[in-house]
């Protein structure tokens, strides 16, 4: 390893140490730190027991199917729009004032979805055709 | 079975097999996790530094309450729209890096050494709180709270652990990065070649979903987007004179104030009252701009009412003072809000009595309002009852 990759992985290792301490130093002035290390545990332990099994078993079954490329790419922003969905869609009680969350959430998740669908159909037909078309032409 | 390499097997669990599991298919390898963590890592950056710039901005610290300049007028909008579209863009990308690197959870045996040990907690330590500060964030521009904490503070504490914990990682990882930051770095020729193709369709996938969240909620604070913004929190156009509101004058409580009730009281070297004919007999004074929430919605407005500045002048404030500005709410946070010496003295600081040419609305603080430029919304200050000059 060279020197300066050394010296770097120094400074940033002593940095990052030191903002870490910062961190720590601030949750211990936050009224209940226990109840924020049960979120930041729940956070991993939701991510790591629940929604990463969830997504390989996903693709598992994508694949045993035969469906790669295009509609793996097309469930993957589907899912990233519906994460992103997911606190409008489902917020409970009261909003503070018409201004907040004033859309049709439901609706307009459909419809970034439909558009998700539509350009991977578009996108699916077009690689298609020009796959066809190669295989008519053969190098010239 | 598969074979290792396959195209598309990206997303399978091959061969299955409990404690440890096993992942034999392609992609979960350092040179995805690279170049994931690539555009991850400036997101995050981005994020943390213009969390600070709005931590500092809602809470100077003494030696830098007079430091904070008021220009440009789009600084606050910019930075916070930046801290919310940066926080949202790493949602798919921290997925995508989760998913890249899960296989490596299940190292066995889990502890080889004390230093094994100390990396893989550090590892923990940011994946926690990465998924709760992403987490954390996207509910709060929501206003969902479902947590028995206080959402600032906390999200400002763990914002300095998972910074601190990702340049660890960058330090410790930094060999395996170098390895493989190109398609030609000596760790990446190391791996199968056949999973090129597939790692590219799936960094293109990543993007596009990236791109995909950030068009669907960028306009709510980048206004020439805001028809796209079908997923934000909040609509540019949807509010009171065509604004967004957080606090109401109902959950402000500050009642029915009837014009000629109302008084604006000045405290310093010569205080003095005035009633709302005497602010309107004042000279006026134009203004467009922006409320930028701390939540990350804004929008730029036309203001006219009176300087500061000139308030000050006739108070016979000093030219470094700093001033207090007081609510008539009885309810709820931001009663009173201060302006550094820059923003006290800059004359697009206004007390303002109207808003796009119409007297304010009860919910944006009639009978007048404090508007300053680069300035988070919850210091804009509304219902100004009265203005004390400091030092």
């Amino acid at each position: 390893m060279s020197a300066g990759v050394t010296v770097f992985r120094m400074v940033a290792g002593a940095a990052g140490l030191a903002l870490l301490g910062q961190g720590v130093s601030l949750l211990r002035d936050v009224p209940g730190p226990g109840d924020v290390l049960v979120w930041l545990a729940g956070a991993v332990a939701l991510h790591d027991a629940l929604i990463a099994p969830l997504v390989l078993l996903i693709g598992r079954l994508l694949v045993r199917g035969g469906l790669r490329g295009p509609v793996r790419g097309a469930l993957l922003v589907a899912g990233a729009l519906t994460l992103v969905a997911l606190p409008p869609l489902l917020r409970p009680g009261p909003r503070a004032n018409p201004s907040v969350l004033p859309l049709d959430y439901p609706r307009n998740w459909l419809i970034t979805l439909a558009a998700v669908a539509a350009v991977t159909v578009v996108y699916a037909a077009a690689r298609a055709v020009r796959r066809a078309r190669r295989r008519r032409m053969p190098a010239s | 079975m598969f074979r290792r390499g396959l195209p598309g097997g990206g997303m399978d669990v091959m061969r299955s097999r409990l404690l440890p599991p096993g992942f034999s298919g392609g992609l979960h390898d350092a040179r995805t996790a690279t170049v994931i963590g690539r555009w991850l890592g400036p997101a995050f950056a981005v994020c943390f530094v213009t969390g600070l710039i709005s931590h500092v901005m809602q809470h100077p610290p003494g030696w830098l309450a007079d430091g904070i300049p008021s220009r440009p007028v789009w600084g606050y909008r910019l930075t916070q729209g930046l801290h919310v579209a940066s926080g949202i863009a790493a949602i798919p990308l921290l997925t995508a890096k989760l998913w890249a690197v899960y296989p490596r959870l299940f190292t066995w045996p889990p502890v080889r050494s004390v230093r094994h040990g100390l990396e893989r907690l550090s590892v923990a330590l940011l994946v926690a709180g990465a998924v709760f500060e992403v987490a954390t964030g996207l509910l709060n521009i929501a206003q969902w709270y479902p947590w028995p904490f206080s959402f600032v503070p906390v999200h400002y504490a763990v914002a300095w652990l998972v910074t601190g914990a990702l340049i660890l990682h960058i330090a410790v990882k930094a060999p395996q990065i170098r390895d493989h930051w190109s398609r030609r770095s000596p760790g990446t020729l190391t791996l199968p070649a056949a999973d090129g193709t597939d790692r590219r369709s799936l960094l293109t996938a990543v993007a596009a979903a990236t791109g995909a969240v950030t068009l669907t909620t960028v306009g709510q604070s980048f206004t020439p987007l805001k028809d796209l913004a079908l997923l934000a929190p909040r609509s540019p156009d949807h509010g009171p004179q065509g604004l967004p509101v957080n606090r109401t004058a109902a959950a402000a409580a500050v009642g029915t104030i009837r014009p000629e009730r109302y008084r604006l009281t000045v405290t310093g070297p010569r205080s003095f009252t005035l009633t709302l004919d005497d602010l309107r007999t004042l000279p006026q004074h134009e203004a467009r701009l922006p409320i930028a929430c701390v939540e990350g919605w804004s929008k730029t407005a036309h203001w006219t009412g009176v300087r500061v500045a000139d308030l000050l002048e006739r108070a016979n404030a000093p030219a470094h003072a700093r001033v207090r500005v007081v609510s008539l709410q009885t309810r709820g946070g931001y009663r009173v809000s201060e302006l550094g010496r820059e923003h006290a003295r800059d004359p697009l600081t206004l007390l303002a009595l109207t808003l796009n040419g119409e007297e304010l609305s009860p919910d944006h603080g009639y009978p007048v309002r404090l508007i300053a430029p680069n300035r988070p919304g919850a210091l804009q200050t509304k219902w100004v009852g009265r203005l004390e000059v400091l030092s």
